[in-house]
């Protein structure tokens, strides 16, 4: 199978991806997105890897999934605080950044 | 080891001597007098051995001796491999005389002040201080061996005058005289300072040497005329010349001891003595020379015609001044004129020669003047008036001092006003100008005889005076000074007989020496000097008859309307202290809040509506600052989208 498969999955995931973050309300959802992109960019590490016969991507692809189980420990921990804190996870009500 | 090398000892004395006044005067005798007579005392000692050097030629074989000029320094700012400032000593004749000059009246000018400032208590140690630091940077400005060194030592005199003018700084009289001679004097400065960079900066130099030797044309040339111009406004300034002369009368504020010094040994003399000292580079611009002459004319003419009706003693003698300085302006212009077309360098000696005569004659009236005033008490010569019989040795040297100054033969003054007057005669077939000037300065001559008398008779002749019942000779310590100063005033012209002559010691470039016979008979066989003798002699007679016989009275100058008016131009100067005034509340302070306003409305404008409007950019542009960081996210995908596909286009990513 030529590579270019790959990469087009892995492309149309991270535009999936990209749009969620993006777009959605829900904090929940967003998170998950960001999971798709991660796993988009995961794909083209492993995919290089066997194209080129190096295990080094593989190796990335690992290291990028443990962080991105760190990062959704600590996002949803997050979340978790501000529901209680504000009792929403809207993200068009936080806006703390603001002015 | 040989006298000369030690002359850079000379100015450093009266500067401890001030140094030790000003710490630990009021614990001293006097004030710290006999300290500041002590320091400048050795300083004329020290003069003496070194200017004996110079006079007898084994000054040539002194080490640092090139061209006939003395010359020691130190490197002292280096700017570059090629820009430095250096300090150090530079001594030829023009120096020794005006070292002689100054260390020996201000020695003598200082022994008079003990019995003259007895009586101001508290107030002498700060005196004697000023005084012994006017002396010592007086030395150290004719000293000097380069134009950085000079202004130091300039603007210092200015500081030292500064200070005694405002002497009694309890009167406002005097403290607005003396912010007055600072101010004003300050106006020659910034010219001076002006042609000083010019000077360096076309030249890369202000060693006097240096820049003498310069071969200078072209464009060049043209610098140099302007840069002379403006030392000459400079020198125009500290001399109180036309049109900043102004300031001089008004310093009669201060103790008239100080008065003698200004006008006989240090501030005003530092003007003409720059213009001599710069004599090699004014020789090559005519166009300055020329501004110099007429410049020196008429500040001759004018100050002359202002002293011939003031009543106030010290006046007389500060127009008097104003009126020589101008003199010896005039001869150096002239002089300078005539070496310009290879005439010979006699208008420079006479110059000179004018510049020893008047210090020590200008000194001599001054301490008269004081005397008289100590004994009256007023400085109003209408209040004067029979003096004569009870103060003797005043009257008699004043009177020595009277004739010197009027030019009447032998007495020295005579002398050099008559080189002065052939000078510029002599120039006469060069321009027409200089024929005006010759008459400016004969009628000079006539009106200075004229005053001088005018000032002597009223004073010390006729029926007594209101203030003069009371009066009595000055002590010892005042006379002896004025007997001194007589004896110099009338015999310094016997240095044109000695050895080679006044010419061949003071010269530019080329002796100019006769013998005592040859000097007698170009002097006496020139039917010019026979006018400005009946000229002087005129003007005694004019005075005689006028405040002594009463032949003709003194009330007929303001008998009719016109000559009314005159009479009072005269006593109000011209208007010049009124147009000072004038000036600086029209013109300078107009001036001013045209800045002001400059300041307020445009560049406070300016910065204002810089801060305005970059408030006003920050108001909108915060708004783009939303807090929602999904619209963040979509900016920086949406912008490196942009900037992948454009990197695509231009081929960065192949």
């Amino acid at each position: 199978m030529p590579l270019e498969y790959f990469l087009a999955l892995a492309a149309i995931l991270f535009v999936i991806g990209a749009y969620g973050v993006l777009t959605k309300r829900n904090a929940i959802v967003v998170l998950m997105s960001i999971e798709l992109m991660l796993n988009a960019a995961n794909i083209n590490f492993v995919a290089f890897s066997s194209f080129y016969n190096d295990v080094k991507g593989q190796i990335f692809a690992l290291f990028s999934i443990a962080v991105a189980a760190a990062e959704v420990a600590v996002g949803l921990a997050i979340l978790l605080a501000l529901s209680k804190a504000r009792d929403t996870i809207n993200l068009d009500e936080i806006n703390l950044l603001r002015w | 080891m040989q006298a000369i090398e030690f002359a850079w000892l000379i100015p450093i004395f009266p500067l401890i001597a001030g140094l030790i006044i000003g710490l630990i005067g009021s614990r001293l005798k006097e004030g710290g007098g006999y300290v500041a007579i002590a320091g400048s005392a050795i300083s004329l000692i020290i003069t003496a051995f070194v200017v004996a050097q110079v006079l007898d030629g084994s000054f040539d074989a002194a080490d640092g001796v090139i061209d006939g000029v003395f010359e020691q320094s130190r490197s002292w700012l280096i700017l570059s491999d090629t820009y430095s400032f250096e300090v150090g000593i530079y001594i030829d004749q023009l120096t020794a005389l005006m070292l002689v000059v100054v260390s020996l009246v201000s020695t003598l000018v200082i022994i008079y002040s003990i019995a003259y400032m007895g009586e101001e208590g508290g107030r002498k140690r700060r005196y004697y201080t000023e005084i012994s630091l006017f002396v010592g940077v007086m030395l150290g400005l004719v000293l000097a061996n380069n134009y950085l060194e000079l202004f130091i030592f300039w603007e210092l005199v200015g500081l030292c005058s500064y200070l005694l003018i405002g002497f009694w700084y309890h009167k406002p009289s005097a403290a607005s005289a003396a912010k007055k001679a600072f101010i004003v004097t300050r106006v020659g400065d910034i010219m001076f300072m002006v042609g000083l960079i010019i000077l360096f900066t076309t030249f890369k130099t202000l060693n006097f040497r240096e820049l003498f030797e310069m071969e200078v044309s072209g464009s060049d040339l043209g610098l140099l005329t302007i840069g002379t111009f403006m030392i000459f406004g400079g020198a125009i300034g500290k001399s109180a010349q036309f049109p900043l002369h102004d300031w001089l009368p008004d310093a009669m504020e201060g103790p008239t001891t100080v008065s003698a010094l200004i006008h006989a040994a240090t501030m005003v003399k530092a003007g003409v003595y720059l213009v001599a000292r710069s004599f090699p580079l004014f020789v090559q611009t005519p166009d300055t020379l020329m501004v110099v002459a007429i410049i020196g004319g008429v500040t001759a003419f004018m100050a002359a015609t202002m002293a011939l009706n003031n009543p106030n003693i010290k006046r007389v003698l500060a127009y008097s001044t104003i009126s020589q300085l101008g003199y010896m302006m005039l001869a150096l212009g002239a002089g300078g004129y005539l070496f310009y077309y290879m005439h010979g360098a006699e208008g420079y000696t006479a110059s000179m020669f004018h510049l020893m005569n008047h210090a020590f004659f200008k000194a001599l009236l001054f301490l008269c003047a004081g005397s008289v005033i100590h004994a009256v008490n007023t400085e109003d010569m209408r209040l004067m008036g029979g003096l004569g019989k009870k103060m003797k040795i005043t009257s008699f040297t004043m009177l020595i001092g009277a004739l010197s100054i009027s030019g009447i033969p032998p007495f020295s003054g005579f002398w050099s006003k008559d080189e002065v007057l052939a000078t510029v005669f002599e120039a006469c077939e060069l321009n027409w100008v200089f024929a005006l000037l010759y008459i400016l300065g004969i009628a000079t001559a006539f009106m200075t005889a004229f005053y001088m008398f005018r000032l002597w008779f009223m004073t010390f002749a006729g029926e007594e005076g209101e203030a003069s019942s009371h009066a009595h000779e000055s002590p010892k310590i005042m006379t002896i000074p004025l007997i001194l100063l007589a004896l110099l005033a009338a015999g310094s012209f016997l240095v044109l007989f000695v050895g080679g002559g006044f010419g061949s010691q003071i010269f530019f470039e080329e002796p100019h020496a006769l013998t005592a016979s040859e000097i007698l008979a170009v002097t006496f066989t020139d039917p010019l000097t026979y006018l400005s003798i009946a000229v002087a002699l005129c003007g005694v007679g004019m005075a005689y008859a006028t405040y002594y016989k009463r032949t003709i009275s003194p009330e007929i100058f303001v008998s009719t309307k016109a000559r009314r008016t005159l009479y009072n131009i005269l006593l109000n100067r011209y208007g010049f202290a009124v147009g000072y005034n004038a000036f600086a509340e029209k013109v300078v302070y107009g001036f001013a809040i045209v800045v002001d306003a400059f300041d307020r409305y445009v560049i406070d404008g300016i910065v204002n509506g810089v801060a305005f409007l970059l408030t006003r950019a920050g108001h909108y542009i915060r708004k783009i600052q939303t807090g929602y960081v999904q619209l963040y996210a979509t900016i920086i995908i949406a912008a490196i989208s942009v900037i992948i596909v454009l990197l695509y286009l231009i081929g960065g990513l192949r």
